[in-house]
């Protein structure tokens, strides 16, 4: 087990290197605007290049990705040329933080207790009415595009219930809405999955041998079948992590939180490059973060999995 | 036990049928004959899933519709603006009536017309999506599967790939590019193939090693033989899966990025546009049709195509059939 | 043996199910009577309704099937009227148990071997934690496994198949059960370990006194454990007699046709013999004789009207119309000959 993790701590290490630097790659891309706002007008060829040449960006690659882990490992993600000029971006972030992670872990929370429990009623009442309106819940939310049933949810639901559209820190109420939003997405996946699961196991040898030993139903579900089923659900905990990071791009300028999916809307629009580089990158960490932990939890629950072979299809 | 019957029985039967009967080898195999056609099969199970045959229907005659609605009496340009004869200025947030019958938009252009042509839109968006994830998905995942020597690479490469988020690649290649609807379609179809060649490969390597397909190959079967008759039906279900779910998928990502601000421009109607163009006014009440209408069309289509491919993969699963 | 008591008897029993939205008969009246002690084996080609019988005994016919007719007395009880949990509970792992043919999908991989016996044990002989521990411990050392207190807390995919076989038999019989049915129990393995297990399953049946039913499609497997063997083909018992009353005086027509099938009768050179056509389609209604459409010998009267058992001794029965006297007098094909003398050969034990 130890082994096992510290092999998948290497490889997602890795594959973090790898993304950050294809990321960085990518990123030298951007159009040069974004590193001037409003100055780009007033500045004269030899002025912008100056300036990119002051900023690093006109050394050789090799050179530009080595600075850039440089900084990055002391902490330094760059500094914010339109949306804060020359504030430190990790400055901002600090302040952003807090209001991401909070939603984003209680909209995961939700998903996994909702998700699963709904999952289990689905799959004991088979092509029965929870089942079809599990199923139908299920259909709407992975087919209609988030955006469109986050605003009819604000539009509607605000009005139903008389909870303010936009978000203020000190009002619990407004707290409510955007964090059961951002839950939907990930309880239709995880109800989806728990149910073909448990479906699955129900029809395998060893329920049957269960039965044979003469266990009740309810014993086999509880000992048997719902252990069995959650194993492969740990995999889906960083899909989760992920969707809930889509979705908080969506809810948190829909409902004006300042967290960092606000802020990436926000300095997109306004081509400040340097905080959209740092944005990525740390959203694509939470991704990989999110899957280590997955495949950890997944070797936790399942004697089977070693380093070489992975129970589950993924 | 034993003879106790036979007084009983003796009464109907006669000396006669006591002896041999002809036997016609051909009997012997008509009990297990069975004129089974897998895409016949295929196709009855879909249709009795009447919630996805409507859906079917329901494309079809929307899709149509699209198609021919320009060409229709009394429609008018999605991008005319209209002038009110009585005031001489843009027909601004009419509602919906007898000659205007979505309404107009804020800036007095026609709705009902601008709909259909974002749906046509954005239909051609998730279609190219699609064909390129079929193509290149296919391409890349049965290489992927059938080629060993290419397993590991490619797997190591697949385990990267997957693990950046589909909308940070999304926004970064839209930011980058700046928006268009080429844009919009390459950006998708970088981020679209990856899961497509996996389940393709995925499916290579069951089929590939199935003993049906060893024993057809010992039997002497012609490798094209194998590949229509074995491989082929297997991978036609899950591609069309993966394909209608293209395109609800395209239409989510193409209102996500409108969104952001990385949505087409919007001289180009999309559904994308159209909703958020919608959003801006949904504080009046009044207003709300421009982001409905919108709305409900693009969740009929996407519904659709959803329940579609997913019913047209339970009808494909052979374990179905009738 | 005839002395010995029958503990289950199955009369008339018909079993149906529903499949895509068609009814399939699977057991088409079907009829025997078990006797305390004994080793029936029950053979038959994949689809006669070998496994699909056993299962009404203890309820675990699938969820689409239901016992349609006849009845299955045991112990007083007619268990072809038992619908609910309640009912069964009483029966299964308790009075009747159960081996299954896959020993690797028969255990649950998640949990460890020795909980998934002293789920066994707990629940059928009342013990508690460290009792139920200790007496797991004795039945996996019963069973054959070395080092019964460490492999305890070993997982399934630790084990090799024929082991896992054992715990899935240290299971069954746990609690000491009046019958034992074993689906195809060595048909998964090798064929060392077959015979280790065949005979594991002999010194449990004589230690335990208990009844066991193998089901199998090998007859080789037959010859080894069986007191009696009964052939079953399209959903019914069409021949039952002791081990070398069939073996060498077949009357069935089937049954001469599966003897005639053995590999061993096979000449280098020459085609193997097989039986012509399929087994009928159990979703048609069979008029007469299940076998007739694939049998060249067959008479009129196959076609028309199912054959009674005839009797052929106190102990063996057939159902085929040759056995009636009016029948035509019908000499069994040649390889039956051939194989009476291989086998005369070979019994001089």
């Amino acid at each position: 087990m130890l082994k096992y993790s510290l092999k998948r701590l290497a490889q997602s290490l890795v594959t973090l290197f790898i993304i950050v630097t294809i990321v960085f790659l990518l990123m030298r891309l951007m159009p040069e605007e974004g590193y001037f706002g409003q100055a780009y007008e007033k500045l004269d060829e030899a002025q912008r290049e100056a300036i990119l040449a002051g900023m690093g960006l006109r050394d050789p690659i090799h050179i530009q990705l080595m600075n850039f882990y440089k900084s990055l490992l002391s902490g330094d993600l760059g500094i914010s040329n339109i949306y804060r000029p020359k504030v430190p971006i990790s400055e901002i972030l600090k302040a952003k933080i807090p209001y991401s992670l909070y939603f984003g872990l209680t909209a995961v929370g939700i998903s996994l207790i909702f998700g699963v429990s709904l999952g289990i009623i689905m799959a004991r009442s088979k092509s029965k009415i929870w089942d079809k309106l599990g199923t139908g819940y299920i259909v709407f939310i992975n087919a209609v595009p988030a955006a469109v049933y986050y605003l009819f949810i604000q539009l509607y639901l605000t009005d139903i219930f008389k909870i303010p559209m936009l978000f203020k820190p000190d009002d619990p109420a407004s707290w409510i809405l955007p964090a059961i939003s951002m839950s939907l997405g990930g309880t239709a996946s995880y109800a989806m999955w728990m149910r073909r699961y448990m479906v699955d196991e129900l029809n395998k040898d060893y329920v049957r041998l269960a039965r044979a030993k003469g266990l009740r139903n309810k014993a086999i579900m509880v000992k048997h079948v719902f252990r069995n089923a959650f194993v492969p659900m740990a995999q889906y905990l960083p899909s989760t992590i992920l969707y809930t990071i889509a979705g908080s791009i969506y809810i948190e300028s829909l409902y004006s939180i300042p967290g960092m999916g606000g802020l990436l809307v926000d300095v997109i629009q306004r081509q400040d490059n340097t905080v959209v580089q740092a944005l990525v990158l740390i959203y694509s960490s939470i991704g990989i973060i999110g899957l280590f932990l997955g495949d950890i939890l997944m070797a936790l629950f399942d004697p089977r999995i070693n380093l070489h072979k992975k129970g589950g299809a993924r | 036990m034993g003879n106790k019957k036979i007084n009983k029985v003796a009464d109907g039967i006669t000396e006669n049928l006591f002896e041999f009967a002809e036997f016609d080898e051909s009997e012997a195999q008509r009990a297990g004959y069975s004129n089974y056609s897998y895409w016949r099969s295929t196709w009855q199970v879909f249709i009795k899933n009447r919630v996805a045959f409507f859906c079917l229907i329901l494309m079809i005659v929307l899709v149509t519709f699209t198609i021919i609605q320009p060409y229709l009496p009394n429609q008018k340009l999605p991008t005319k603006i209209y002038i009110d004869e009585k005031t001489n200025m843009q027909l601004r947030n009419h509602p919906p009536d007898a000659e205007f019958w979505f309404g107009t938009n804020s800036i007095g252009q026609d709705l009902w017309s601008r709909i259909w042509s974002g749906t046509r839109t954005s239909l051609l968006i998730g279609l190219a999506v699609a064909i390129w994830e079929a193509v290149v998905g296919i391409a890349v995942g049965a290489l992927w599967g059938y080629v060993r020597a290419l397993d590991r690479p490619i797997t190591e490469i697949y385990n990267v790939l997957d693990n950046i988020p589909v909308t940070i690649v999304l926004i970064l290649m839209t930011y980058i590019l700046r928006p268009s609807m080429t844009t919009m379609i390459i950006a998708m179809c970088i981020t679209g193939w990856l899961a497509m060649a996996r389940f393709v490969r995925n499916l290579i390597v069951i089929i590939r090693d199935r003993e049906y397909n060893l024993a057809s190959k010992c039997l002497g079967t012609p490798t094209s033989r194998i590949i229509t008759k074995n491989l082929l039906p297997y991978l036609v279900s899950v591609i069309m899966l993966r394909m209608a779910l293209a395109i609800p998928a395209a239409i989510g990502y193409e209102v996500f990025l409108t969104y952001i601000g990385l949505g087409l421009p919007v001289s180009i109607p999309s559904l994308g546009n159209l909703i958020n163009e919608g959003r801006a006014l949904m504080m009046v009440p009044s207003l709300r049709y421009q982001l409905i209408f919108p709305a409900i069309v693009l969740s009929m289509i996407t519904i659709s195509f959803y329940v579609m491919g997913n019913a047209f993969a339970d009808a494909a699963d052979p374990r179905n059939h009738v | 043996m005839e002395d010995s008591k029958v503990i289950l008897s199955v009369k008339d029993l018909v079993v149906k199910f529903k499949l895509r939205g068609r009814i399939l008969t699977a057991i088409r009246e079907a009829s025997l009577d078990l006797y305390e002690g004994e080793s029936l084996a029950i053979v038959g080609e994949s689809g006669s309704g070998k496994s699909v019988f056993t299962k009404t005994f203890m309820g675990l016919l699938d969820a689409n099937g239901w016992v349609d007719s006849g009845s299955i007395m045991f112990e007083g009880q007619d268990l072809a009227k038992y619908k609910t949990e309640n009912d069964w509970i009483k029966i299964r792992g308790k009075k009747i148990a159960m081996v299954f043919q896959d020993p690797m999908t028969s255990l649950n991989p998640l949990k460890t071997i020795g909980k998934q016996v002293q789920e066994a044990v707990e629940l059928h002989q009342g013990l508690k934690k460290e009792e139920a521990k200790k007496a797991v411990i004795e039945i996996l050392r019963d069973v054959g496994i070395s080092e019964p207190e460490r492999r305890y807390k070993q997982y399934p995919h630790e084990f090799s198949g024929g082991m896992r076989q054992r715990v899935v038999i240290a299971i069954a019989v746990a609690c000491k059960p009046r019958i034992l049915i074993c689906d195809e129990p060595t048909t998964a393995l090798d064929v060392t370990i077959q015979a280790q297990i065949l005979n594991l399953l002999k010194r449990l049946k004589d230690k335990y006194n208990l009844t066991t039913i193998y089901i199998t499609h090998d007859l080789g497997v037959v010859a080894n454990v069986a007191d009696r063997i009964a052939v079953m083909y399209a959903g019914d018992i069409i021949e039952i007699g002791k081990c070398e009353e069939v073996f060498y005086n077949p009357q069935h027509p089937y049954t001469w046709a599966l003897l005639s099938s053995l590999p061993q009768l096979g000449i280098k050179g020459k085609p193997l013999h097989s039986i012509k056509g399929t087994p009928p389609n159990l979703f048609y209604d069979i008029k007469g004789d299940a076998f007739a459409p694939r049998n060249p010998k067959a008479l009129k009267i196959d076609f028309v009207e199912k054959p009674p058992y005839f009797t052929v001794s106190p102990t063996h029965k057939a159902k085929t119309w040759l056995l009636d006297p009016r029948a035509p007098k019908v000499e069994p094909p040649e390889s039956i000959a051939i194989l009476r003398k291989q086998w005369g050969l070979n019994k001089d034990e």
